[in-house]
């Protein structure tokens, strides 16, 4: 017997934050092209000028003439070359507007980190700085400042100055947000236990941290910069003359626009090509720096096959699964959430579910109540009440949600509408299937706020979500669920978002429910301790697949799959020593886009035999009633039993 | 009840705000050169008394806090200061000239909002449809438009039409016709027929971000827990988004908006000033121009007041359609 648990693999190492951004950049196939064009139009505004036989300010004896070889863009009233003067032009709002953000960077994470990481009056007196930066239109104060500095005999320089000291607060808010939020997390609260002094803390925690919303709202800021600068110079008070900037020469070019389209057409286009690609490299960054917002797949109609059924079901059987599987298309090909399911609701009956993170467990809930995204393809059965529910159209699926079949959620906090009142969301749960007078739907609601434990319900209807505490939340959503009756209750890790305490009010509330409607519940968790208290039976779910299912007892006191076992080891109990290692199973599930041949388990299993990589075990009985799907209980596992129990199921320390 | 009080506070907290930054831009005009010197270099020159009395009457003997506070309390009193040209009265131009731009610029809001609530919502809940993105590349090209650029770009596409029609279909120039018909109902489609092309240009660059922004809010609100259990609950989809999706959705728009005002008055400065409207926009280049410090401001202040009256308008809103927010503060 081996005495050492096999030691918890530490936690892959996380990979370097910057590492994939510019593979997922690459992919974003709009962005990576307009970095390209941008490439080009800088190289064009800062090389170009160098290799084009006219300057910008040399006047040739060809005026007005349209584009041709010698003047490929055309030229002014004035002989100017206008190749070389949007060569000119785009170099000096390239120049100014980069310089605006680069300047707008600086000042407004300096202000944001400050602001966010002191909060209080720090943040208070910050932001009223803010405010008054946005009470003005930024283009106003630029004209009169620049209409100062014109005087002065400025440069592109002042100009950048005064936009980047009016742009600073887009950038300031960004950062802001985000050090309010992380000065909250444990890693910065740890710093400032060790002794870090503030400085530290916030260059080396906070700003890498910002770094990413940072980049992208400094990029987008470079489009924002282009356009103000040109629309400045547009109205006379950006860059002035002998110099040129794009928007001059838009504003020189209006009054020809007819006779002379190219001097008004090609600085135009110009701007916004740089500003489209700026925006889309925006874009592209953004999707690259925060991986959970990347593009969802393409729409895929959402697609159902309902399988064949040859048996009978029993009349006391009120749900009946079949080989039920769920594929979702994603960028990276096809996903099993839920890969060959087979599970039964018997009237009245609690079923626990169960399963770690990722196992399917949800998306099962989710194929039960007909809520799957459309790009989920499901097939195989669900017989509910006499009605086949895989490819029931939506209408028919309508009348079933809510009053057949209802659903409790995991996070009471965000489940309800925080816009309308209790009152209004328990009584339309009322009216929608029972179409009664919202008299008699308000009546209804106080009558099941009653039932589930809400003290005075009558005077709480008119109060909205955010005036309840999590728990009590939690048991108007019960409420709601047993508004019409229903046969089944899918009640999705309901007090995981829960404190313990509230826990078990709620889990009172739920069994209470049970008896008096007498409401199947399929309870969906990960915690066996709900488990061991509220349900009949118990099915446990791995990847996608059902791996063992029988009576609570049963399973409890007799797992016949490894991995029921490590759940059951790895919860801690009161009847063991204190000083005991906790066990856990070793490893973490399987990705579901590479999932391991044969059981999906073995990677992980003590006991795995090199057979388990064959084959997928099938569910065998145990006992009665009582399946498992591991190799060991089929007769072929019985046959090799020097490999298979060189060690029987390991004792845990 | 709580909403007024709640909007009082918000305007108590404007007003230190409103006074820094009128000190610091009217230090900034004031030192921005000499509203005189064309009347000092004028050929044949200027009795110097003549001079000094001009001096005298714009305050320009004054150090310049002393300018400020003068300016501060006639503001306070109503007066505004008066304006280097000695024939204009600051008040009645703005007065004149606000209205002017404040015509396009609310219909221009209100239509690119409506505009912005529509496409965001389409595109959201079609996401990824051929819908989406048509009106997703649309706003991609018109938030990269430099306004001016579309301002000159549609009122030559009326130039042309009108050449081509022989007559003037819609009007390209102006905020009204020099010589107005003489019928009230004539006045009114006079000054709407000169209404359209400036509010298209300002529709068209404003709703963009406005639509992209009500796209994503939308699309988070579509994800959220409670719009799944309201599907959950058996409501029709349509219920669903009306009721609970777009109820919710709505609201970070209306403070976008409202925080966006200063950019739609931005844009309509420029547009003013391609179509030749004698609004606000064209007012503040001749006062900048004319170094007209007093007009300047009160130009500044109307904005700045506006901008503070938005913002406190969509606080209001905020909290009319978010019981959260009623309490907090």
């Amino acid at each position: 017997m081996s005495a050492e648990p096999p030691p918890v693999s530490a936690p892959a190492a996380a990979p370097g934050p910057w590492r994939g951004v510019l593979t997922r950049f690459r992919r974003h196939r709009l962005a990576a092209a307009a970095l390209v064009a941008l490439v080009l139009v800088g190289s064009f505004a800062f090389v170009g000028p160098l290799l084009w036989r006219y300057g910008h300010d040399e006047i040739t004896p060809d005026n007005s003439q349209p584009p041709s070889a010698a003047h490929p863009l055309g030229t002014d009233s004035l002989g100017h070359d206008l190749l070389a003067q949007v060569m000119r032009g785009t170099q000096q709002s390239l120049l100014i507007a980069l310089t605006v953000a680069f300047g707008a960077a600086v000042v407004g994470t300096v202000i944001g980190i400050v602001a966010g990481y002191y909060r209080g009056r720090t943040d208070a007196l910050l932001m009223r700085l803010v405010d008054l930066f946005l009470t003005v239109p930024t283009i106003a104060v630029a004209a009169v400042l620049g209409h100062n500095f014109a005087g002065s005999g400025g440069g592109w320089v002042l100009i950048a100055a005064v936009l980047a000291a009016l742009m600073w607060t887009s950038v300031a808010r960004v950062v802001r947000g985000v050090v309010l939020g992380l000065r909250e997390r444990e890693f910065i609260s740890a710093a400032r236990a060790l002794g870090s002094s503030d400085l530290r803390i916030m260059l080396r925690h906070i700003l890498p941290n910002v770094a990413a919303p940072i980049i992208v709202s400094v990029t987008i800021l470079v489009a924002t910069a282009i356009l103000a600068e040109t629309a400045l110079s547009f109205i006379g008070f950006g860059v002035q003359p002998p110099d040129t900037s794009l928007g001059l020469l838009v504003a020189n070019a209006q009054s020809a626009v007819a006779t002379r389209p190219w001097l008004f057409y090609f600085p135009g286009l110009v701007i916004l090509l740089i500003a489209l690609s700026i925006n889309f490299i925006g874009d592209g960054l953004r999707d690259a720096l925060d991986p959970t917002q990347t593009k969802g797949p393409r729409r895929r109609r959402y697609l159902a096959r309902p399988a064949e059924r040859t048996d009978a079901v029993p009349d006391d059987v009120l749900l009946s699964v079949r080989d039920l599987r769920v594929v979702f298309a994603a960028d990276s090909g096809d996903v099993s959430a839920v890969r060959h399911l087979d599970l039964e609701l018997r009237r009245g009956e609690v079923v626990g579910l169960v399963g770690e993170s990722g196992s399917g467990k949800s998306v099962s809930a989710a194929a039960l109540m007909g809520l799957l995204p459309p790009t989920a393809t499901v097939s195989g059965s669900i017989h509910f009440a006499g009605q086949e529910l895989v490819g029931l159209a939506e209408p028919h699926f309508r009348r079933l949600r809510g009053s057949r079949i209802a659903m409790v959620f995991q996070d009471p906090m965000s489940s309800l509408s925080p816009v309308h009142t209790i009152g209004d969301q328990v009584a339309e749960a009322v009216r929608v299937h029972q179409g009664c007078s919202r008299a008699a739907a308000r009546a209804r609601a106080v009558e099941l706020l009653d039932t589930v434990g809400i003290p005075d319900a009558r005077n709480r209807l008119g109060d909205y979500p955010h005036q309840f505490s999590g728990g009590m939340r939690q048991r108007v959503v019960i409420a709601m669920a047993i508004a019409n009756d229903p046969d089944l209750i899918i009640a999705d890790e309901p007090t995981t978002a829960l404190d313990v305490t509230v826990q078990a009010q709620v889990l009172a509330a739920l069994r209470a429910v049970r008896e008096r409607t007498g409401a199947a519940i399929l309870m969906i968790t990960h915690d066996l301790g709900i488990v061991a208290e509220i349900a009949d039976r118990v099915a446990v779910m791995y990847a996608g697949r059902l791996v063992e299912v029988g009576t609570a007892a049963d399973v409890f006191d007799n797992p016949s799959m490894p991995y029921t076992q490590g759940l059951l080891d790895s919860v801690p109990r009161l009847d063991r020593p204190a000083d005991e290692e906790l066990w856990a199973i070793p490893g973490s599930p399987p990705s579901m886009t590479a999932l391991p041949a044969g059981c999906a388990f073995a990677p992980r299993c003590g006991i795995r035999t090199p057979d388990c990589s064959a084959a997928v075990p099938d569910l065998v009985p145990v006992t009665a009633g009582h399946l498992a799907a591991c190799l060991r209980l089929t007769p072929l596992g019985d046959a090799r039993p020097e490999t298979a129990t060189t060690s029987s199921i390991p004792e845990r320390p | 009840m709580e909403i007024v009080g709640f909007a009082l506070r918000r305007l108590l907290v404007a007003i230190p705000v409103l006074f820094v930054s009128t000190f610091l831009i009217f230090l900034a005009v004031a030192k921005s050169g000499d509203p005189l010197a064309e009347l000092r270099e004028r050929q044949p020159p200027v009795p110097p008394h003549t001079i000094a009395a001009e001096e005298a009457r714009l305050g320009l003997d004054q150090p310049v806090l002393q300018r400020y506070w003068d300016w501060l309390t006639g503001v306070v009193q109503g007066d505004l200061g008066p304006s280097v040209d000695r024939n204009a009265d600051i008040g009645m131009e703005i007065g004149s000239r606000l209205g002017i731009t404040m015509r396009f610029v609310l219909i221009a809001m209100l239509i690119a909002a409506v505009l912005a609530i529509l496409v965001g919502v389409v595109s959201a809940v079609r996401q990824y449809s051929w819908l989406d993105y048509l009106f997703t590349s649309t706003g991609f090209l018109f938030l990269a438009m430099p306004s001016f650029w579309l301002a000159v770009l549609l009122k030559q596409g009326g130039i042309e039409l009108n050449t081509l029609a022989g007559s003037t279909l819609i009007y390209t120039v102006g905020d009204s016709s020099v010589i107005p018909p003489p019928t009230l109902g004539g006045r009114i489609a006079d000054l709407a027929g000169h209404l359209v092309l400036p509010t298209i240009t300002l529709v068209l660059i404003n709703f963009a971000a406005w639509s992209r922004f009500q796209r994503s809010s939308m699309l988070d609100v579509l994800g959220s827990d409670y719009v799944k259990l309201a599907t959950a609950k058996g409501l029709r989809r349509r219920t669903v988004l009306r009721k609970y999706a777009l109820r919710t959705a709505l609201t970070p728009l209306v403070t976008v908006i409202a925080l966006d005002f200063t950019a739609v008055f931005a844009g309509a400065v420029v547009t003013e000033t391609v179509f030749q409207w004698r609004g606000m926009g064209d007012y503040l280049l001749e006062s900048i121009n004319g170094r007209d410090v007093n007009a300047v401001m009160a130009w500044l202040l109307v904005a700045a007041v506006a901008v503070v009256l938005f913002n406190l308008l969509a606080d209001i809103l905020y909290a009319a359609l978010d019981p959260r927010i009623r309490r907090v503060r």
